[in-house]
């Protein structure tokens, strides 16, 4: 029997209201153990508040923030699942039916191509009208499709980056660099403490691709090496929750590595996430 | 540190013991405003502002978007956002609720006008029932972003800014 589309369109959209309205258990550990170190007053008061919110929100299925973000898929499709067109319409019509019932901010800007650049013709009053970009697809072994659902916030955009590192063929160049951006952007986000999604690649659409993909799949409880240097070297930077001070600036980091290219060069893609996020759930249809 | 209990319009003398680092728990009502309609209310006359009932003497100005999703604070910086700081300040708001730092030229004229800048967490659900009642002040075309007049009750805030010293830059000179 094939994937049904009623199925995928409702787990969507049950993913997209979970993904709005509650913390992942890694994201509840990360601060569970930044309250640990943490000993700054007004340090603890923005952590603890992130934490009571997320508590309400997710008592009463209310959205953890306003800006309710883009709705982003990550699509990963069984080998041996018959998946068609009509399935990709099916989950679009669950982000759409999520963003209904999140509720989603109505922030869709109207108009042509120029008066959506100068925002001219106003919003939509409808949160649906809020469309994912072009969904990431790849494969994974069996028969099920799995979709994953990421909201991400207008804050973290305004301090992404995607750039070229000059890295020397050394890995500790990458990570200075990394963790150089990292300092810059915890200073401006205000709603930090942050976790820090990184993809590194050969392109600056894979390096993107990769760092959503750090986003939707990095584990906030079990860090490596490597994703926990990167986090002491920016809360060394010292500017704590909501840049008050602390030394919780960032609560975790997730790395993801791609192929590389055979260069003196590496494509970085550093997004420093607020302190809801990353806002994601999985959900398997099959 | 038990929070200062604040009501608007608020007085000078209500401002004058608060430092930088303060915990704060705003009530009463409030403006809530972003991008696109604080530099139309910068452009407004006095006049023009009392047809529509806006009073900003001793008023706090929440820069937020008001939507079916809630509220919660959005980047000050933002040009549009952060060049409102100076003449609101001017006209009489006491407070910029917002979050993340401002630049030096804000920081001063928040300080030649006995103005602060306080920052709050995004804790949208945890705001929703202390969000009394919404009502569009003004600019209603703008949707979210219009002008919003709010009834607020212990809105939690630290104050970032004030008297010419910033809690960011005490921050940038430690790290
Ligand atoms: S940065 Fe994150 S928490 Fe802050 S307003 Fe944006 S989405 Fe909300």
């Amino acid at each position: 029997m094939g994937i049904s589309s009623e199925k995928l369109r409702e787990a969507t959209a049950e993913a997209l209201v979970r993904a709005g309205s509650s913390f992942t258990p890694g994201l509840r550990a990360a601060y569970a153990r930044a309250l640990e170190v943490e000993t700054d007053e007004r340090s603890l008061w923005a952590m603890r508040q992130f934490l009571e919110n997320a508590d309400v929100a997710e008592r009463r299925t209310l959205p953890l923030c306003d800006d309710t973000g883009i709705p982003h898929v990550l699509l990963e499709v069984g080998e041996l699942a018959e998946f068609g067109g009509a399935h990709l319409g099916a989950i679009t019509e669950g982000i759409a039916e999520g963003l209904k019932r999140l509720p989603g901010r109505p922030m869709a800007v109207l108009g042509d191509e120029v008066q959506r650049i100068e925002q001219s013709q106003g919003l939509s009053l409808h949160s649906e009208d809020v469309i994912p970009p072009a969904f990431s697809v790849k494969r994974i072994p069996g028969d099920r499709v799995r979709i994953t659902v990421l909201l991400l916030g207008g804050g973290p955009e305004i301090r992404a980056k995607t750039y070229r590192i000059f890295h020397k063929h050394r890995l500790e160049t990458v990570v200075d660099e990394v963790a150089q951006w990292g300092i810059e952007a915890v200073r401006e986000l205000g709603c930090t403490p942050a976790v820090v999604a990184v993809g590194l690649g050969r392109t600056h659409f894979e390096a993107t691709s990769l760092m959503l993909e750090a986003m939707a799949r990095g584990d906030l409880e079990r860090q490596t090496p490597l994703e926990q240097q990167i986090t002491e070297k920016i809360n060394a930077g010292g500017s704590g929750p909501l840049g008050l001070g602390g030394r919780v600036s960032v609560l975790a980091t997730l790395v993801n590595i791609g192929p590389q290219r055979a260069s003196g060069v590496r494509i970085a893609s550093v997004r420093t996430c607020c302190g809801i996020e990353p806002r994601r759930a999985t959900v398997e249809v099959g | 540190m038990r929070p200062v209990c604040l009501e608007t319009p608020i007085p000078p003398e209500a401002m004058a013991g608060l430092h930088v680092g303060d915990f704060l728990e705003i009530s009463g009502v409030i403006y809530a405003g972003r991008d696109a309609v604080l530099p139309k209310i910068v452009a407004m006359s006095d006049a023009e502002l009392a047809a529509r009932g806006i009073d900003l003497e001793g008023s706090v100005i929440f820069h937020t978007a008001v939507s079916v999703a809630g509220v919660g604070p959005t980047t000050s910086s933002k040009i549009e956002i952060e060049e409102s700081i100076a003449p609101l300040s001017a006209r009489g708001v006491r407070i910029h609720l917002g979050k993340g730092r401002l630049k030096a030229d804000s920081i001063r004229a928040l300080h030649a006008h006995a103005s602060l800048f306080a920052v709050t967490t995004p804790s949208t659900a945890l705001l929703t029932d202390r969000i009394l009642a919404t009502e569009i002040a003004a600019f209603p075309e703008l949707g979210m972003e219009a002008l919003y007049r709010l009834r607020v009750d212990r809105i939690p805030a630290v104050v970032a800014i004030f008297h010419g010293e910033s809690i960011f830059e005490q921050q940038a000179q430690r790290g």
